[in-house]
């Protein structure tokens, strides 16, 4: 193989060892590759001088009391799960669906909280519904939660047993919603003319209604 | 600054890189010649002693690799109490993240790959609080050391100002390949660039440090 002064670079950059071969032969008789050749290999050797390899045993005792440490945290944390049954590496996305739950749960424990207080319920015409609106009121909400109902049968079996910890976080959120229909419809059975728990009843029904289409579309 | 880099003997010192071209020093009885020997099974058995959360394996994991680490730290921070933390850092990254390892590099080439990071998060830290207390520590911070013309400083001060000037990329590819003896495949792997552009960057690295490290050649000289 012969090379001349132009493959040098080519050479420093990517050479194979029989080109470097090669071009120390032309540098044999080429002072300037010569040059450039000794340059370029006293650079690398140059490299060696930051190289100082001490042993540091001390620094060894630091890291292994900060390693220890960090696992017994770990394993604490560990522990906690496994205590509510939620152990074990593959039960990692079960915690996930557990933290999402409890994250629905506060949030609507939230809205409750910080919601401003309702006003006093005027007594005039324009907040409470009269008998015949009231009826067809409670005629309408039971037609609603009939088609509520026949969604939540359809969505029941991926519910009942959740394969995934998203269908587990809609189960949860959808326990919590029941809960707060629940009281609610205790409210308005108390007060059946309050068009305010009316509004907030329906709101809960369409949340429900929506997270079991979520559920339904997630199925498909 | 003078050729005080370039005119040492390397003849004996020198030798072909096994599986690339060029040449370059091999660190000698070091940990990077000890991790080739080991070989990938003990690389594998260190992965999955570190994954078992075994502390032995972070132990024998110093062992191999430990000074290495602490030297590639200290010549990217520039301080060896900066690359204790760095490394320490790094061990505390590794048991944390073991459990994303899913080896599609050597286990080694993983660590080193945090250790880089975190040196760099750790400069840019120290940049940033240098930057905020910039005002108060201006009168106080001791001046350069003085070059006088004619003086010649260690090899090794002076190459680390040469390698200072240089771009972080090309720092990190450098100290990778000719200080700690990495292969470009590795290094691409640590850097998540192509083999080819770390054998690019070593190109251009050293054509930098050439052009810090020498003078102008006569020739260039009276061009000018």
């Amino acid at each position: 193989m012969n090379l001349s002064c132009h493959d040098r670079d080519r050479v420093f950059l990517d050479g194979s060892a029989e080109e470097w071969a090669a071009l120390e032969q032309h540098a044999a008789h080429c002072p300037v590759c010569a040059e450039e050749i000794r340059a370029w290999q006293a650079l690398s050797q140059a490299g060696g001088e930051l190289r100082d390899y001490r042993d540091d045993p001390a620094l060894w005792a630091k890291i292994e009391a900060s390693l220890q440490h960090n696992q017994g945290r770990r394993e604490r944390t560990l522990g906690f799960w496994e205590r509510l049954g939620f152990g074990g590496p593959a039960a990692l996305s079960w915690r996930a669906a557990l933290v999402g739950a409890l994250v629905v749960v506060l949030a609507v424990a939230g809205v409750y909280v910080i919601r401003p207080p309702s006003p006093p319920v005027a007594a005039g015409p324009a907040r409470l519904l009269k008998s015949s609106a009231l009826a067809e009121v409670q005629r309408t909400e039971r037609d609603y939660m009939k088609a509520i109902d026949q969604l939540a049968a359809e969505a029941k079996p991926e519910l009942d047993s959740p394969t995934t910890p998203l269908m587990a976080s809609y189960k949860e959120k959808l326990i919590v919603l029941d809960s707060a229909i629940d009281e609610l419809r205790v409210e308005t059975w108390h007060n059946p003319s309050n068009a305010h728990l009316r509004y907030e009843l329906l709101a809960m029904y369409q949340e429900k209604q929506q997270t079991l289409q979520e559920v339904l579309e997630t199925k498909r | 600054m003078g050729t005080v880099g370039l005119t040492l003997g390397w003849e004996d010192t020198i030798s072909p890189a096994s599986d690339e071209g060029g040449r370059r020093v091999e660190p000698s009885e070091t940990a990077a010649g000890r991790n080739r020997d080991s070989g990938l099974s003990d690389d594998a058995t260190l992965a999955a002693g570190c994954a078992a959360g075994d502390l032995r394996a972070y132990e024998r994991l110093y062992q191999l690799q430990g000074s290495r680490m602490k030297n590639l730290a200290r010549n990217l921070l520039g301080s060896p109490t900066d690359a204790e933390d760095a490394v320490q850092d790094t061990f505390l990254k590794i048991q944390r993240g073991i459990g994303s390892f899913r080896g599609q590099s050597a286990f080694v080439t993983w660590t080193f790959r945090i250790l880089v990071n975190t040196c760099h998060d750790l400069r840019r830290s120290r940049v940033r609080r240098k930057e905020h207390s910039h005002d108060q520590a201006s009168e106080d911070r001791p001046l350069p050391e003085p070059r006088a013309p004619g003086s010649h400083p260690s090899l090794r001060m002076a190459l680390e100002r040469a390698l200072a000037s240089l771009t972080q990329h090309q720092r990190d590819v450098f100290l990778l390949y000719e200080v700690e003896g990495f292969r470009h495949a590795e290094i691409a792997a640590m850097l998540q660039i192509s083999e080819t552009a770390s054998k690019n960057t070593l190109f251009q690295a050293k054509k930098n440090l050439r052009g810090i490290l020498e003078p102008p050649r006569a020739s260039e000289a009276g061009a000018l």
